[in-house]
């Protein structure tokens, strides 16, 4: 096991490195002229080329990488190019947002996805018929309408909740909570969608099999044989479900952070990237791809927790 | 489960058929049919040009010439939405078509191959997952230009590990599952078998996940306009979701059009989806009106004289619910006697009826299946129409059941000695210790040479004869009077029948247990059977000792039966799909 | 698994119910009062060192930084640190009074030396108001107190640009030390400190009163602003009560936070949109050579229609670029370009383009919505000018500035209420007139506009603007107005000439 996480890891810190570059490729091929953007649009051109030279700009790409890459190992990130923050210090006040926000969804979605998909898969008739209907309704409708309504009429209408911002945890726990309900319940909506239509096939899926009949004919009640064999089997399906779903909401939750007004990571991948603030994205970049990396990890030791034959392969 | 499934081509027909026949499937059919359809069509159906404005008229409401009325530019809504249509559907369908290029012929490599390539595949695999989406996205976007073909292909790409993690899954499990198959049927070669049965496996979920990703690519789009990432000015239905949210205090209503062709588009998308998977891989919602009560046990039991004490059948029916509401009879009146310390063989072909009357007997039919009528006493005790709780009491005390496959009998996940302990601990309320040492003693009991190790291994780590021991162990584990057989040496190879066999009659001689062996192999009768009832389409067509049957059949049916072993004589049975055992 | 479940379960619903409990409590807490203003904005400061400041992100300077001239609401100046300026005759040397005895927090004071220090190290910092001082030939100190700039040619804005980015003072202390500190931690003698602990920079600023402030203490204990990526978020902010006062410019945000009582909203036009013609002298448009083409487009385009449909009617239609607030304006000139498209066909003929020709123009989609786009294309297209529309989202604004690669552009543009700073913007050869094109009448008028005092030559500037309207130097749609919005709790008096109040312009409401 050790030996499998050793190697795993290693392959993430090659991924790490050739993402890194790929990424810094793809961000300075368009030439998003930060000069002009920075000093404005009616600013004198040997102004503008003054501040691309001043941030390197007019240097090749490669050298400009190897430059980048040469401080990021020695932990410095550089700072912002649009607002003149430390990058380490700009990310680390934003990935808490996001990283609340992700938990989060992934509690609830894994949660209701869980009772809801089990309740389906094992009752069959209306109740399935009903946890389908919530499936489809989470797949049709367009997540940003959603969001809204819910912002206007649990924010808004009846302020139950902040309608905007964000509250550390560590600065306070009811607040921390109350700004980050909303957000969440939005995100879970299409994930409960997609997780427990999962859960329910592989619950149907593993009722079916010929060893729970075995088990239901060795006299054992059903609700042993549903939560010891049943969900443990059916469990891997739906962590891998669950592990992209977070690398998709690594992309989703810049919507549900731009209309709440969190300052979370998702956001600030859209605006920092749009203006091309090659230090910020960069570390937003190393920040995702160690995320998904550990994530991957943990949920294949999972499933080879769970399920012995994926251990042994 | 065990059986391979029948040729493709058969199901594929029967699938479409069953989609249209789901109400759901058919109407969602119908919805996405109209809608691909109204958008082929746009050129034709649209009153105007999508991009003719008049900004005087913009806002207007629906009029003649305009059905939907105009939007924020003065356009008509109805041709921007038929066109609009084009670019979405289109851009949906790239890439789908995108992913699938690039994840399934991957999927399939990977998951065959195994190995290196697995392992290189696997690494690109992680390496597009852990890409940021949207620093790619905008990147390319930046370079290539805003049009949704862009993101589309882009979208299609990111994606495409979905389709790959999924089939190289599915591949990798089939594959070891056949490479066991295939050393039995010899003769076809092993990438041909992986080949068919990739296919029929592999083609349900690469539907549901195409129309996913279709669904996700359409809501994507309009996602992406809400942050400013737009298609540039071709129409699409983002676009206008996304233009009617900037105009919604002005013109609250424009919202509908687009919110209404995209929700319909993805419901439709899921639902049709879900009718396939349910088609395909048959496990639809099933009517599910309440199970019928089972009838009120008939006559008093033991009562009735030449009842045995152990197990007696009178007049047993089984149905099943078909989708359509009616019900189907499968069992019509079974009459049966299983007496302490013999062993009644249930003979007959696939499809018979005997598997249905002994999961009758355990009460473990399979989902909408139930008795119809007649009466069912195990040790006396009448069991139809017993509560589910008593009659669970019954199972692995009373009567126990011993299964034919032995692989999928047991649950993967867990270690064989669990497996051994778990019905003990719950039904006799021992200890932890003290099912442990039973568990050691049953393995014993059954010949296993090394009953700590196997205690400690996982089903996929012992033999299919090693297996069958420990399902009959199991059986054995909370001492019953009564073992109902499934054909339980069917799916072993020839010497290892034969030992199953004689273990099975060593305990039965030991213990004076009732056995019901339900099988198809006379060879199998001869060899362990004091009587034997013979069933043929759901009933017992002749019932005497084992002796007076295979030498002086009465039945017609039973002498074409015997007729056919004599004829072919083959070592062993050769393997039937049974739709019986499929249901 | 089971217990895992289980687990996850529970802690959601205690999650769930712990939140409806507090979450009143929580968003009611949140309200400003008397002792803390929040605004949000739009505008993301580059940095808090002065050498950045720039435009609507001078609210996030003023709280720590003052400037020599204080700017008052209705544009008018008054002393901050400069007590009193001059000009001698020929308007070439500004001599400045300093306040005495002010200091740096740590001590440094304040005095011409200092003033001098900064205003060197502006220019040379590549910033984007850099320019503004490049006039500045030299600066004398006289003594502690006493300096004079020598400017190279008059410009009637000097005091403008002391009351905004170059008049911002920071501490010399700051400037030896390696990294900029200034970036992130601000040094001046402002009213107010960064607090850096309660501060995220990027996305939350806070400000908290400085101890021992020179000069009257503004209304607030505190002041914390918000940047927010969308006007939804920054509705919902302000109908919550989380956010006390904000700008909108989105018509339709206006139009949804109108109808809802207790919001106090003070209307303010400000940026103007419409098209700049950068090619007057036809280099890559031949036909824009011609005044009468450029009359042309301006009657072809129907302005009333464009207010009313892509504006709401929010703001003013108008064929000129100064702002009511200028000297150079004329209420007249508004209406001057009347939509007359017959007319429109009938100058073009004129010109020799009655076959029309093509336009080609880059679009940044923030700027130009469909609607804008396709009404152009409609309404000029009517008269035979085909707009092709080119998309330069996401990296090409190259193209526009850099390679000069098009002809016109629609644009946003402020009205200030200082001429020179229109003209030298929009008139003088520049980034907005990057072909250099100039004619006989505006050098004729510019240099004695150049050396009068702000809006002193108002003759001149008037003339200057009606030679603009009727050669067509650009085609003006309308001024935009943009809605001052508060939760009811906050006075907002809107800055004269600025889009963004000065953070001088709020106080508690009665």
């Amino acid at each position: 096991m050790l030996n499998f996480v050793a190697r795993r890891l290693a392959a993430g810190a090659v991924l790490l490195f050739v993402i890194s570059f790929l990424s810094y490729l793809l961000l300075s091929v368009p030439h998003l002229d930060v000069g002009r953007q920075l000093l404005g649009s009616g600013a004198a051109q040997d102004l503008v080329d003054a501040k691309n030279a001043e941030l390197g700009l007019d240097r090749p790409v490669p050298a400009r990488y190897a430059d980048w890459l040469a401080h990021a190992v020695r932990g410095d990130l550089g700072t912002s190019w649009f607002t003149g923050e430390d990058v380490r210090q700009a990310v680390g006040t934003r990935l808490p947002v996001t990283a609340s926000l992700m938990i989060g969804v992934l509690l609830v979605t894994a949660a209701v996805s869980l009772l809801l998909g089990v309740w389906a898969g094992v009752r069959r008739g209306p109740a399935d018929r009903l946890v389908q209907m919530l499936g489809v309704a989470g797949y049709a409708l367009p997540g940003f309408l959603v969001t809204l309504v819910i912002v206007v009429v649990f924010a808004v209408r009846l302020g139950w909740f902040p309608a905007i911002g964000y509250t550390g945890l560590t600065e306070s726990v009811p607040g921390w909570l109350s700004t980050i309900t909303l957000p969440v319940l939005s995100l879970s909506l299409a994930g409960v969608a997609g997780v427990s239509q999962q859960v329910r096939g592989a619950v149907i899926d593993v009722l079916r099999q010929d060893y729970v009949r075995t088990l239901r004919a060795r006299g054992l009640p059903p609700s042993r044989i549903l939560f010891r064999h049943v969900l443990r089997n059916a469990a891997a399906p739906a962590l891998t479900t669950l592990s992209l779903q977070f690398v998709g909401l690594l992309g989703s939750s810049v919507l549900v952070e731009q209309i709440f007004g969190l300052p979370g990571i998702g956001s600030m991948t859209v605006t920092y990237t749009t203006r091309g603030d090659i230090p910020v994205i960069m570390a937003l970049v190393m920040v995702t791809v160690v995320l998904v990396v550990a994530v991957n990890l943990v949920v294949d030791v999972l499933i080879g927790w769970l399920n012995p034959r994926a251990r042994s392969v | 489960m065990s059986e391979t499934p029948p040729p493709a081509a058969a199901r594929r027909s029967g699938a479409a058929r069953r989609v249209l026949r789901n109400p759901l499937g058919l109407g969602s059919a119908l919805v996405l049919a109209v809608i691909v359809a109204a958008v082929l069509l746009a050129p034709v159906l649209s009153p105007q040009d999508p991009d003719l404005a008049s900004l005087r008229d913009s806002f207007g409401g629906p009029g003649p010439g305009h059905p939907l009325g105009l939007d924020s530019a003065g356009r008509d809504i109805a041709s921007r939405l038929l066109y609009g249509g084009r670019a979405t559907l289109g851009g949906a369908v790239l890439a789908v078509l995108v992913a699938l290029a690039a994840g399934v012929p991957a999927g399939l490599l990977a998951g065959y191959r195994g190995g290196r390539v697995d392992a290189a595949a696997n690494w690109v695999v992680n390496l597009v997952m852990a890409l940021p989406a949207m620093v790619v996205l905008l990147a390319c976007r930046a370079i290539l230009g805003p049009t949704v073909w862009v993101l589309m292909v882009v979208l299609g790409l990111l994606v495409a590990p979905a389709f790959f993690r999924l089939v190289r899954g599915i591949v990798a499990g089939v594959r070891n599952e056949l490479y066991v198959d295939a050393a039995r049927v010899s003769g076809l070669s092993g990438t041909r078998i992986v080949a068919r049965h990739v296919l029929v496996v592999v083609r349900g979920p690469i539907i549901i996940q195409t129309a996913l990703v279709a669904g996700i690519a359409i809501g994507l789009q309009a996602g992406l306009e809400f942050l400013g990432i737009g298609s540039g000015s071709a129409p699409t239905w983002g676009a206008m979701l996304n233009e009617a949210f900037k105009n919604i205090q002005r013109a609250p209503g424009m919202i509908v059009w687009p919110g209404l062709a995209l929700g319909l588009t993805n419901a439709s998308l899921v639902l049709l989806a879900a009718a396939l998977r349910d088609a395909l891989e048959d496990r639809g919602t099933p009517p599910a009106r309440r199970r019928p009560r089972p009838p009120k046990a008939a006559p008093p039991p033991g009562g009735e004289p030449g009842r045995a004490g152990l197990l007696s059948v009178r007049g047993l029916t089984v149905a099943y619910a078909l989708a359509d509401g009616r019900s189907k009879q499968v069992v019509h009146g079974v009459d049966l006697d299983v007496r302490a310390g013999e062993i009644v063989g249930l003979v007959g072909e696939s499809g018979s009826g005997k598997t249905q009357t002994a999961f009758s007997i355990l009460g473990i039919l399979p989902e909408g299946g139930h008795v119809g009528a007649g009466s069912v006493t195990v040790e006396g005790l009448e069991i139809v129409g017993l509560p589910e709780r008593a009659h669970r009491a019954l199972r692995g005390n009373a009567v126990a059941y011993i299964p034919q496959e032995p692989m999928s009998n047991l649950d993967p996940s867990f270690t064989v000695g669990a497996q051994l302990m778990e019905p003990m601990r719950h039904r006799l309320g021992i200890s932890r210790a003290e099912a442990r040492r039973r568990a050691l003693d049953l393995l014993r009991m059954v010949e296993i040479t090394e009953p700590e190790r196997v205690f400690g291994s996982y089903p996929h780590e012992i033999s299919g004869g090693m297996a069958q021991r420990v399902l009959i162990a199991g059986a054995m584990s909370c001492d019953p009077g009564l073992l109902i057989a499934d054909e339980p040496t069917t799916a072993l190879d020839v010497m290892v029948q034969a030992e199953v066999l004689g273990l099975l009659r060593r305990l039965q001689r030991e213990r004076g247990l009732g056995v019901l062996l339900v099988t198809h192999d006379l060879g199998v009768v001869a060899d362990v059977c004091d009587r034997v009832a013979v069933m043929h389409d759901g009933r017992i067509v002749e019932t005497d000792t084992a002796e007076q049957v295979l030498s002086d059949p009465r039945d017609p049916y039973t002498r074409r039966l015997l007729g056919a072993v004599l004829d072919h004589a083959p070592a062993r049975a050769p393997w039937q799909p049974a739709a019986e055992e499929t249901v | 698994m089971k217990k895992t479940s289980r687990g996850a379960a529970i802690v959601a619903a205690g999650a769930a119910a712990a939140a409806v409990l507090t979450g009143c409590a929580g968003s009611g807490g949140a309200k400003g009062g008397t002792d803390a203003l929040n605004i949000a904005t739009l505008t993301l400061p580059q940095s808090l060192d002065p050498a950045d400041a720039n435009g609507s992100a001078m609210p996030f300077f003023q709280a720590v930084y003052d400037t020599l001239i204080k700017r008052e609401a209705d544009g008018s100046y008054s002393p901050m640190l400069a007590t009193k300026w001059e000009y001698d005759t020929d308007r070439t040397e500004l001599r400045l009074t300093l306040r005495d005895g002010v200091k740096f927090d740590d001590g440094t004071p304040f005095d011409a030396t200092a003033v001098k220090a900064n205003m060197e190290r502006f220019v040379k910092k590549t910033g984007a108001q850099a320019k503004t001082l490049k006039g500045v030939k030299a600066i004398t100190v006289a003594d502690k107190t006493h300096l004079a700039l020598k400017l190279a040619q008059p410009d009637p804005a000097m005091l403008f640009y002391l009351s905004d980015a170059a008049g911002l003072m920071a501490n010399p202390a700051a400037f030896a030390k390696p990294g900029d500190p200034l970036k992130t931690r601000p040094d001046g003698t402002g009213p107010y400190d960064l607090d850096a602990k309660k501060s995220a920079i990027g996305t939350r600023w806070v400000y908290s009163r400085a101890q021992n402030y020179w000069g009257t203490k503004l209304p607030y204990d505190s002041v914390t602003i918000s940047y927010f990526d969308n006007e939804t978020a920054i509705v919902n902010g302000i109908r919550t009560g989380q956010i006390d006062a904000a700008v909108l410019q989105d018509a339709d945000q206006q139009a949804g936070i109108e109808s809802v009582p207790k919001i106090v909203k003070t209307k303010q036009e400000f940026d103007f949109q419409g098209l700049v013609l950068f090619d007057r002298a036809g280099v890559r448009t031949p036909a824009l050579r011609d005044p009468r083409v450029r009359q042309a487009l301006n009657y072809a385009i129907d302005r009333k229609t464009m207010l009313a449909k892509l504006r709401q009617g929010r703001g003013e239609a108008t064929s000129q670029i100064f702002g009511t607030g200028a000297a150079g304006y004329v209420k007249e000139l508004d209406g001057y370009y009347a939509y007359d498209p017959a007319k429109a066909r009938d100058l073009l003929k004129q010109a020799g383009q009655a076959g029309g020709f093509t336009l080609k123009l880059p679009r940044v989609s923030a700027i130009v919505p469909d609607a804008l786009a396709s009404s152009l294309q409609t309404d000029l297209g009517a008269v035979g000018v085909k707009v092709a529309w080119d998309n330069v989202d996401g990296g090409a604004i190259r193209r526009i500035f850099t390679e000069r690669g098009y002809s016109a552009m629609v644009m946003n543009l402020g009205q200030p209420t200082t001429d020179w700073l229109a003209i030298s913007d929009y008139v003088l050869p520049g980034a907005f007139n990057m072909f250099g094109y100039t004619d006989d009448t505006v050098k004729g008028l510019l240099p004695k506009i150049q050396a009068a005092e702000a809006g002193g030559a108002k003759a001149e500037l008037r003339a200057l603007n009606e030679h603009l309207v009727k050669d067509a130097w650009f085609v003006p749609f309308y001024r935009m107005s943009y809605l001052h919005v508060s939760d009811g709790t906050v006075k907002i008096t809107p800055q004269s000439g600025m889009a963004v109040p000065s953070l001088y312009d709020y106080a508690p409401a009665k």
